[in-house]
């Protein structure tokens, strides 16, 4: 079943690239008063190059930049006049919500700006939920065992995913990174947040899904990393479009809102959407929520033979929700002929799911996953088939988790927008949509942000992610990503601490 | 107020089978989704062997883990029984999975209280693995025929104040609680299982295996073995690694055997209420708790077959505001008091039943009231009546051709083919065929055939269907070449050949016709150009309707397929090197000759009968890599419910041209982009999904989600489309449907502006009579969810009396037809009135044969103006992570 690594593949280089905005936002202001003598004793000390001589003038121009306390050599104690008050920033406290508090934007932020992971005072790992994964934490055994055959450099430690464990006739897919992108369908981003998003998936080896919005033709170079989605409203999928691609993905349910369908809203349905979906301009767009051709396990085999009828080559992946059977829904999937089963959980979605779908119907994506992962095992199955995970992975310490639980790898969708400088304010779906032209179909809200940018930002969020995980492998003393699939002992829940 | 008082006593005397039992039932389901579920009852008792195909070509419905027949009236020589006690006793049939089991549930259950006339050990297979494919040995099955001893009997009734009751109902409640009790003792679903009953009702039994349905038979021997009606479920369960034969279906009540295709969605609010009525499901499945819903509503309440079948599938909506008065009230009571006990969700239900009461078998289809499983009815009428329901038209098929391959009585092509319309008014949703007694003994019974309200369905009156083995003379004066078409031949006119043959029916005899077309088949091996006219003229004559005169419809056309299939085969296959034709055949023998076309090889038919319905090495991904080799004419027959035709060729298949024969599958063109295909008779479920462009004429009913999410092309439709046709259709696709639909007719379609270019569907309303004539439906539309959430295209329905209403639309309107629609449709219907011969002059604009104007005939149904602004406003949009 193991396939060597493709040896073509190189990882590609983590790419400084600064927020898009003038003032970009941080956890401190440091207020620079009148009294400065301009004599560059903080931008010397300063390690992050929060402050910036102009002209025999100090100013500070990154303060987004700022560490605050913990910083090793605070500017403002170095500053001979005191002219330095450093208090923490009030419009970062307003950032995001419990799942995305402001630390974990802001790191997210960092990420993508530097390809690494935050020096200090940002916590990068863990949300403010009080449930999930942020009641999870890994258990690195103290101290770090080592594994004597490691791998010295970080280049060669597999965190990759096989695809395709059937060994029938599909493409034998492998993936070098954890990780690819969810669907996010043309119309509800724009063409430029998409083809950053598959863009930086080509160039980290792995692949990202359309949505159910149709696969406009600047896609096409990249097809070979494109999943296209075949979703209940069926749009803008086309033969042509699913012979295109090596990943066909079926969208049963998401996460955030089973048992409901998609509505787009007919503002949101420009002339350029229209085309797309062939609908019609400035109409509402619905997709129903079950598969009208779909009502049960044999419909759904015949459902994934007819695109194995159409795109004999193609991995079929089916996405689903996680109901209370989810176990028995995996199976199903695994005998009617599906290579990868992606369990969408609730954590996810932005702005637009309704709130009452979000919080109260799947159930939690870290139980789902172990029970799949259980039933799939005693069935004899396991080795047959990927499990990804989705639904609220913002950071590569969920990644690790969430295998650790029982996955092979993880879908991403949020966090790639907030690689992109999404604010988590929740206005997805209103007026003209995206104030920060994510998403939104808007023309002029579109042009605020640049392909290069974009691609080159969510790249470094990935690459910051990689490293992390390999650091997180190292620790556990494991030498590939596979060795944590299921290995619960590595993980514990902060609330049933006393009891182990 | 004296029958409430017997319920109540059965019902409490059935408090200690149920006690110990946890109050709510266990959790673990068994998960099952759909299956194959295929029945049949005929008028003579037929061999098992005719479940055989079906059950074996519905193998992609189950998946080997669960398959199950129910056997119902029998020859009583055949089971070493008289006619008296076959009548009279009851069949207890108990599976016995562990060695030795039996003397002690003999001793306890059995030999206190019933007398056994007859005892068996059912014959097998010496070992299961000479059957290929099974892996789990089948469990070895006890047969007893029995009586409850009369101290027994008289013992019960008085312990549970029974009196009331009659003694058969006294006698069929306790063999009904001994089960239970056996079941109880011996079956724990979730710990040890010893034996379990299998079947307890009079003149049926059941028997079920871990493996395929087919597979019972050829296990149990049963190929030769008779009965009057069979059923058959293939399973796909998806959980647990060790399954169960317990778990497969059919189910019992008592005297009705139950098998299910779908599932509950409130399984545990059902078995709930059924615990309230003392009863308790011990195999975990949905399946169960059904046959045990039908057997209290039949038998505790006693209520009549219509007042079951509301009970379980509720009339609703628009539908209910349809039925007359006094039936609302009836129906309303029924409700009220058994919602709570009604499946909700994807079922459909074939039951047969032993009317014990009525002294009558029945086979009974009942689905649910959204109609969300695919089923399919027919009747075949003559000297051996068959009534056949399925889930897929394929399975009928499959049974008509096994049955007429040793019954010649029987045709390979039935009288009338339809779809239930779940919890309508129309017809309710059910349909029954009865097998009454007709004083000729048990060996030949008489069906009838009617719907939930008891309205008969009768095959066509005064035609007399084709009898093999009748002798037709031949008058003096006709000589060999009686038939004088060569002429038609040399001048390549298939039209004038076809009205000939026409023209002809009427005063020939079947014999004549027979000759005729063995005269045609003659001329058509003289070459490829006399084939062509052949093929035209018979492929007419399969797809048009006229006057059969005194003869049955399907007696002609079952002439036509044979004809067209032995000069199908005729052509040389592409193992042969040695000949040139334009036609070129190939068939699972010769597929590894397989290859492109040679300069002067044009057409490639494909002899799909031996290939398997999907996958690999199906004959459609043989069609589809045959186009990209340079093939751009197909002929696809002998089909037996294959799938995919025409899914794969891509967007550049423009010109490419398919022609299906046979019983076509799922799925057939479903992503077609710029081909066109020739359905020559029904089309099947999921037809044209996706659709891009291009063009498809199905000569017959098309099946459920017809054209899904379809973006353009050309659609004609001789018949009637089933549930949900083009939900989720944008762009451009335009459809003409003669027939009508069950329901949801163009459910979120969003098909832009007609007028500018966009989609929409013209609904015809109308049907055939038995001699071919154009008649209008009672009402061209009569599910109550027409257009609804649509938001673009338009729907034009033919509707002289204005029968669709408000009620039907849920967002749409009805607005005035202008000038500039009729202008807009009248190309497709003229197109439709040259493939169909529809004629829109004399059989669409006459309203009881007065010419009348298009804009009062046809109304059009578009999306709502406020709808749109409403729809603005709702709060749910589409999220993206997803």
């Amino acid at each position: 079943m193991s396939l060597s690594r493709d040896s073509k593949y190189k990882l590609p280089e983590g790419v400084r690239t600064p927020s898009r905005f003038r003032n970009a936002i941080g956890k401190y202001r440091l207020h620079r008063s009148g009294e400065c003598i301009g004599c560059g004793k903080c931008a010397a000390v300063c390690p992050y190059g929060v402050h910036v001589i102009r002209r025999g003038r100090v100013r500070v121009e990154n303060a987004y930049r700022c560490v605050g306390p913990d910083c090793p050599h605070p500017c403002y104690e170095v500053c001979p006049v005191q002219a330095l008050t450093l208090r923490p920033n009030p419009d970062f406290e307003g950032l995001g919500d419990f799942r995305w508090p402001p630390e974990l934007l802001a790191s997210t932020w960092h990420m993508a700006e530097f390809s690494h992971m935050p020096p200090k005072g940002l916590n990068y790992k863990t949300g403010n939920s009080d449930g999930g994964f942020d009641k999870l934490r890994l258990k690195f055994p103290v101290p770090a065992p080592g594994s004597p055959d490691a791998p010295k450099t970080d280049e060669d430690m597999d965190v990759g995913v096989e695809l395709n464990r059937r060994g029938d006739h599909a493409h034998r897919v492998r993936i070098e990174v954890p990780f690819y992108g969810g669907g996010m369908s043309y119309g509800s981003v724009s063409i430029t947040t998409m083809l950053s998003r598959i863009r930086a998936a080509a160039a980290l080896g792995t692949f990202c899904c359309t949505g159910e919005g149709g696969y406009p033709d600047e896609l096409k170079p990249y097809d070979d990393h494109v999943i296209t989605q075949v979703a209940t409203g069926l749009f803008g999928v086309r033969e042509e479009t699913i012979q295109r691609v090596k990943i066909v993905e079926f969208k049963y349910a998401q996460g955030a809102k089973p048992g409901l369908g998609g509505h787009l809203l007919g503002e949101k349905v420009t002339p350029g959407v229209a085309r797309m979906r062939e609908a019609v301009v400035g109409y509402p767009l619905f997709s129903p929520f079950p598969f009208h051709s779909v009502y049960s396990v044999e419909d759904h085999k015949k459902h994934v033979d007819w695109i194995k009828a159409i795109n004999p080559e193609a991995l079929v992946s089916v996405k689903v929700s996680t109901p209370t059977d989810v176990d028995m829904v995996a199976v199903g999937s695994y005998y009617a002929g599906a290579h990868i089963i992606h369990l969408d959980g609730s954590y996810g979605g932005t702005g637009a799911a309704p709130d009452i779908a979000k919080k109260n119907i799947a159930m939690p994506i870290e139980y789902a996953v172990p029970k799949v992962h259980g039933f799939l095992t005693e069935e004899g199955v396991r080795d047959q088939i990927t499990v990804i995970a989705s639904g609220g992975i913002r950071t590569p310490h969920d990644v690790a988790k969430i295998i650790a639980l029982g996955a092979d790898g993880v879908c991403t969708g949020t966090a790639d927008l907030v690689a992109l400088e999404c604010i988590r304010c929740h206005n997805c779906e209103s007026g003209r949509g995206c104030a920060r032209g994510i998403a939104t179909t808007d023309p002029e809200l579109m042009g605020l942000m640049d392909l290069d940018w974009g691609t080159q930002r969510i790249i470094n969020m990935f690459l910051a992610w990689r490293r992390e995980l390999i650091r997180i492998l190292r620790r556990l003393g494991m030498k590939t990503l596979k060795e944590l699939v299921g290995r619960t002992d590595c993980l514990v829940h902060l609330d049933y601490l006393e009891s182990r | 107020m004296k029958q409430y008082t017997h319920i109540d006593d059965i019902i409490t005397s059935r408090a200690p089978l149920v006690q110990g039992l946890p109050k709510t039932v266990y959790p673990g389901v068994e998960a099952e989704g759909g299956c194959g579920v295929t029945g049949f009852a005929c008028s003579i008792p037929v061999r098992g062997k005719h479940i055989f195909e079906p059950s074996r070509q519905m193998h992609n419905r189950g998946n080997g883990r669960g398959g199950g027949i129910a056997a119902m009236g029998f020859d009583p020589h055949m089971l070493g029984v008289s006619e008296a006690i076959l009548e009279d006793d009851y069949i207890l049939q108990i599976a016995a999975l562990e060695e030795g089991v039996m003397d002690d549930l003999e001793a306890r259950f059995i030999d206190p209280f019933l007398s056994v006339d007859f005892s068996e050990r059912i014959p097998h297979v010496e070992d299961h693995r000479d059957i290929e494919g099974l892996e789990v040995r089948p469990p070895e099955v006890f047969r007893y025929f029995i009586r409850v001893k009369p101290e027994a009997l008289q013992e019960f009734v008085s312990q549970n104040h029974l009196e009331g009751l009659s003694p058969r109902q006294a006698e069929d409640e306790f063999i009904y609680q001994n089960s239970f009790r056996i079941n109880r003792t011996y079956y724990d679903a979730t710990g040890s299982q010893k034996a379990f009953v299998l079947s307890h009702g009079r003149n049926f039994f059941i028997l079920k295996i871990v493996g395929y349905a087919e597979q019972v038979v050829q296990y149990y021997k049963l190929d030769n073995f008779k009965a009057h009606i069979w059923i058959a479920h293939q399973r796909y369960p998806t959980k647990g690694r060790v399954w169960h034969p317990a778990g497969a279906h059919p189910f019992v009540g008592l005297n009705e055997a139950l098998v299910h295709n779908g599932d509950f969605a409130n399984y545990h609010a059902v078995a709930e209420y059924l615990r309230q009525k003392n009863l308790y499901p011990l195999f975990l499945t949905d399946t169960e708790v059904s046959a045990l819903l039908f057997d209290l509503y039949s038998r505790t309440y006693g209520y009549p077959l219509e007042c079951v079948i509301e009970a379980l599938a509720p009339t609703m909506e628009r539908d209910f505001d349809q039925l007359p008065e006094a039936k609302q009230g009836l129906y309303r009571a029924i409700q009220a008091t058994h919602i709570h006990g009604s499946p909700d969700g994807p079922w459909f239900f074939i039951i047969a039943r032993n009317d014990t009461q009525n002294r009558r078998l029945q086979l009974i289809g009942i689905t649910d009231t959204a109609m969300l499983r695919p089923q399919v009815f027919a009747l075949h009428e003559g000297q051996v009546q068959v009534g056949l329901i399925c889930s897929e038209k394929q399975a009928i098929d499959a049974t008509l051709k096994s049955l007429a391959a040793e019954d010649p009585r029987v045709g390979d092509v039935a009288d009338r083919y339809w779809n239930a319309r779940g919890g309508s008014h129309t017809d309710g949703g059910a349909f029954i065929f009865n097998l009454e007694e007709s004083g000729a003994g048990p060996l030949e019974r008489t069906l009838t055939c009617t719907d939930k309200f008891g309205r008969e369905i009768t095959g066509p009156a005064d035609q007399i269907p084709y009898l093999p083995g009748r002798v037709y003379y031949l008058v003096d004066s006709e000589e060999k070449d009686r038939f004088d078409i060569s002429e038609f031949f040399h001048l390549q006119r298939p039209d004038l050949l076809h009205d000939y043959v026409k023209a002809g029916i009427r005063a020939w005899d079947y014999a004549d016709l027979m000759d005729c077309f063995k005269e045609i088949r003659g001329w058509a091996s003289k070459g490829d150009a006399h084939f062509e006219v052949a093929l035209s003229a018979l492929t007419l004559l399969l797809d048009r309707r006229y006057p059969t005169y005194d003869k049955r419809r399907r007696s002609i056309l079952q002439m036509l397929n044979h004809t067209l299939e032995v000069i199908l085969r005729h052509f040389p296959s592409l193992s042969r090197e040695d000949v040139k034709s334009t036609y070129r055949l190939v068939d699972w023998e010769t597929r590894q000759f397989f290859r492109g076309p040679t300069h002067d090889e044009k057409v490639l038919i494909i002899d799909a009968a031996l290939f398997p319905p999907e996958g690999d090495h199906c004959d459609s991904r043989l069609l589809a890599e045959a186009f990209h080799r340079g093939w751009r004419r197909f002929i696809v027959f002998g089909l037996k419910g294959q799938r995919f035709h025409g899914c794969g060729l891509g967007p550049d298949s423009g010109g490419v041209r398919i022609d299906i024969y046979g019983s076509s599958g799922d799925y057939l063109g479903s992503g077609m982009d710029g081909l066109s295909i020739h359905v020559h008779g029904d089309a099947q479920d999921q037809l044209g999904q996706i659709m891009k462009s291009g063009r498809m004429v199905v000569y017959g009913d098309v099946g459920q989600t017809f054209l899904y999410g379809a973006k353009g092309g050309e659609v004609y439709v001789m018949g009637n489309a089933a549930g949900r046709p083009l939900i989720n259709a944008v762009g451009r696709p335009r459809v003409v449907i003669n027939g009508t639909c069950l329901d949801y007719l163009g459910e979120s379609f969003m098909a832009g502006d007609p007028y500018a270019g966009g989609g929409f569907v013209i609904l015809n309303g109308i049907g055939f009579n038995d001699q071919g004539g154009v008649e209008p439906l009672p009402a061209p539309y009569p599910g109550s969810n027409l257009f609804s959430l649509a938001s673009g295209g338009a729907v034009y329905v033919r509707d002289p009396h204005k029968t669709i209403d408000e009620q039907q639309l849920n967002g749409g309107e009805i607005v005035p037809m202008e000038e500039r629609d009729w202008n807009l449709i009248l190309p497709y219907l003229r197109e439709n009135e040259r493939l169909f011969e529809i004629r829109v002059e004399t059989d669409l604009l006459q309203v009881n044969g007065e010419p009348r104007s298009p804009l009062t005939i046809y109304r059009k149904v578009r999306p709502g103006q406020a709808q749109a602004e409403e729809m603005e406003k709702d709060g749910l949009t589409e999220w993206t992570e997803g």
